[in-house]
């Protein structure tokens, strides 16, 4: 059903070594294997994204990794650092932004950049400036000597992503770091880790959305139940799905007919509460005209209808039979 | 927002193997971190101080015009003189419990999940933290003295005074170490102020702190003689009161010693350990 893609594959093809490798992961609680046989590595300048609905085991991964949970089986390596045995020197390579916020609710946002800077023992001349420097570059002037605990939920989100960067580390996690976020920000954000890549920073990101791994990632490992479904660069897992979706809206009260006249089609979507049906088409457009006009016919009131590319939206839904954001929330 | 990466940062270099002397310097600049921030903390939250004192200045009323007649009148003894240094001791036994507290409190918050994957020495944060609460002991004892010196108390000696604030103090801290064991065990911050209940009560109630043992009933009395506190308030009741005790003073720096040792390695594996 699927085109699994090379997994090395990157869209700048980075020959130097990988800042993070993960190989063979495993993880359970109890009867729950959270991850099963996870391997991917990441290479200096490079984003990968996990991509999965909740419970898929994407922040479980991220925490073996960043040595906060540890490994059942195959290990893991940051900068040639092994993560089971060297977490004392991992943690000096990596910085962390998890779901949920981390930062000193009592000290204020300056405060903490500058707790989190000691912990990291940047030296004290320069630990003010690099606050002060994240301070400006993210745009969190209003509220910096404000106590984290009165900040809104975004600027909370905000200064525990920066906190993450304190020590410019070489290999950064960031665990659904958007989430809860308004559009502005989310668009800030996605800008700042561009750039962090741009610089050289090796990123992994955990996400439930498929515009933001879309948008950020190099590589994407579609993660479903502990293991990885599909791989690859956001266009190839695109390209994966061939050819176009003919996206109809119909009125109320159609969706049945609709659905009959249509008939059996492969990879079919259908969403009664949108009034909404996604038919894959190929790129026989005729095959479009012959659908809208068998609709037509049969006295459908279409409502408004459009042809499209593929999103890793349906990739996703291609690949679990389940759309993501909308997905139960498996054990 | 312009280019995140901005001029570059000095981190340390990663050292396979660092040595003992730059693992210990590290650990205590993290400890000196942790405590600064736990600083910061409690200037913000001065009702945690100001409950600590309060606390003091309850016993030291109630117990005082309350129960001070029928017990001073009992056992021969001039009450306030007795009681002064017994509520000190208390005083810093509820700081303990504070640590308790503030530790579990700590630990839902988010930040120990980031302190867990940052490069630092773990034993700091409670280590950090138990400093401080000791730092703001020494805060409420100083003030809780100062209403007994009010309500007509007076200490032998300047010398006496410090020395019996000095050893409230260590008691203390050697019981912030058992509410920091309880604190990382248990986690959840109600379920630790239930459990305190447990060790403070009777600590507290069956010591010579607020009567002699001689007032108390003979089951009882092998309790109240060996226990800690017995020891420590009748240690800080020599010192204030300039008769001698050195045989108390050695007890309860072998108890506070005794605390340390047991609780210090226990707390810092029961932290380590992953969270579920």
């Amino acid at each position: 059903m699927l085109c699994i893609v090379d997994t090395m594959s990157t869209s700048n093809q980075n020959t130097a070594d990988p800042v993070i490798a993960a190989r063979n992961l495993r993880k359970s609680f109890g009867d729950v294997e959270a991850v099963k046989d996870l391997s991917f590595s990441v290479a200096p300048g490079q984003v990968v994204g996990l991509l999965g609905p909740n419970g898929a085991g994407k922040t479980t991964t991220v925490n073996m990794l960043a040595t906060l949970t540890s490994i059942d089986d195959g290990s893991a390596s940051i900068g040639g650092f092994d993560v089971a045995t060297q977490p004392d020197l991992v943690r000096q390579l990596i910085g962390l932004a998890g779901q949920a916020a981390a930062v000193d609710e009592k000290l204020t946002a300056r405060e903490n950049l500058e707790l989190f800077g000691r912990l990291y023992k940047l030296p004290s001349s320069e630990r003010k400036q690099r606050a002060d420097e994240l301070i400006e570059q993210f745009d969190m002037a209003d509220f910096a000597d404000r106590v984290a605990g009165t900040h809104s939920g975004g600027q909370r989100r905000r200064l525990d992503v920066v906190a993450a960067l304190v020590a410019d580390p070489p290999a950064l996690f960031l665990d659904e770091p958007t989430t809860g976020l308004d559009p502005r920000s989310r668009a800030e954000l996605w800008d700042a880790i561009g750039k962090l890549a741009a610089g050289g920073t090796a990123i992994v990101l955990t996400t439930q959305y498929l515009e933001e791994a879309d948008h950020l990632a190099d590589e994407v490992l579609i993660i479903d139940k502990g293991t990885v479904i599909a791989s690859g660069t956001p266009e190839t897992l695109k390209r994966s799905l061939e050819g176009d979706v003919l996206e109809i809206h119909v009125d109320e009260g159609e969706m049945p007919g609709a659905l009959e006249l249509i008939g059996p089609v492969d990879g079919l979507v259908s969403d009664e509460e949108a009034r909404q049906i996604g038919v894959p088409v190929g790129d026989d457009v005729a095959r479009s005209l012959e659908i809208l006009r068998r609709l037509e016919d049969g006295g459908i009131s279409i409502s408004d209808f459009q042809l499209r590319r593929p999103t890793l939206d349906d990739v996703f839904l291609n690949l679990t039979g389940a759309p993501t954001e909308k997905a139960e929330v498996p054990a | 927002m312009t280019a995140p990466t901005g001029s570059p940062v000095t981190r340390p270099p990663v050292l396979a193997n660092p040595s003992i002397s730059i693992r210990l310097r590290r650990a205590a600049q993290d400890t000196n971190t942790v405590l600064w921030r736990d600083t910061l903390r409690t200037l913000r939250q001065p009702d945690l101080l100001f409950f600590a004192v309060i606390m003091g200045v309850f016993f030291l009323v109630l117990f005082n015009y309350i129960f001070g007649g029928s017990i001073g009148a009992g056992a021969g003894i001039d009450y306030l003189g007795f009681l002064v240094p017994g509520v000190l001791v208390i005083t810093a036994l509820q700081g303990a419990q504070q640590t308790s507290l503030g530790l579990a409190a700590d630990l839902t918050e988010g930040v120990t999940d980031r302190f867990r994957s940052l490069p630092m020495s773990q034993v700091a944060v409670i280590a950090g933290r138990t400093i401080a609460d000791a730092a703001r002991n020494v805060v409420s004892l100083l003030l809780v003295a100062m209403v007994g010196l009010l309500m007509g108390y007076r200490f032998a000696s300047f010398v006496g005074a410090i020395g019996a604030i000095a050893l409230a103090t260590a008691i203390g801290y050697g019981f912030s170490w058992l509410g920091a064991g309880i604190a990382v065990k248990v986690r959840q911050p109600d379920m630790v102020g239930m459990l305190s209940m447990f060790w403070l009560f009777p600590l507290m109630l069956a010591s010579t702190a607020f009567a002699p043992a001689e007032t108390m009933p003979g089951w009882l009395q092998p309790f109240v003689n060996y226990q800690p506190i017995s020891a420590a308030a009748d240690a800080v009741r020599g010192l204030a009161g300039g008769s001698p005790a050195g045989e108390d003073i050695v007890l309860t720096l072998a108890w506070t010693t005794a605390l340390l040792a047991v609780f210090g390695p226990l707390s810092v594996r029961l932290y380590k350990r992953e969270p579920q």
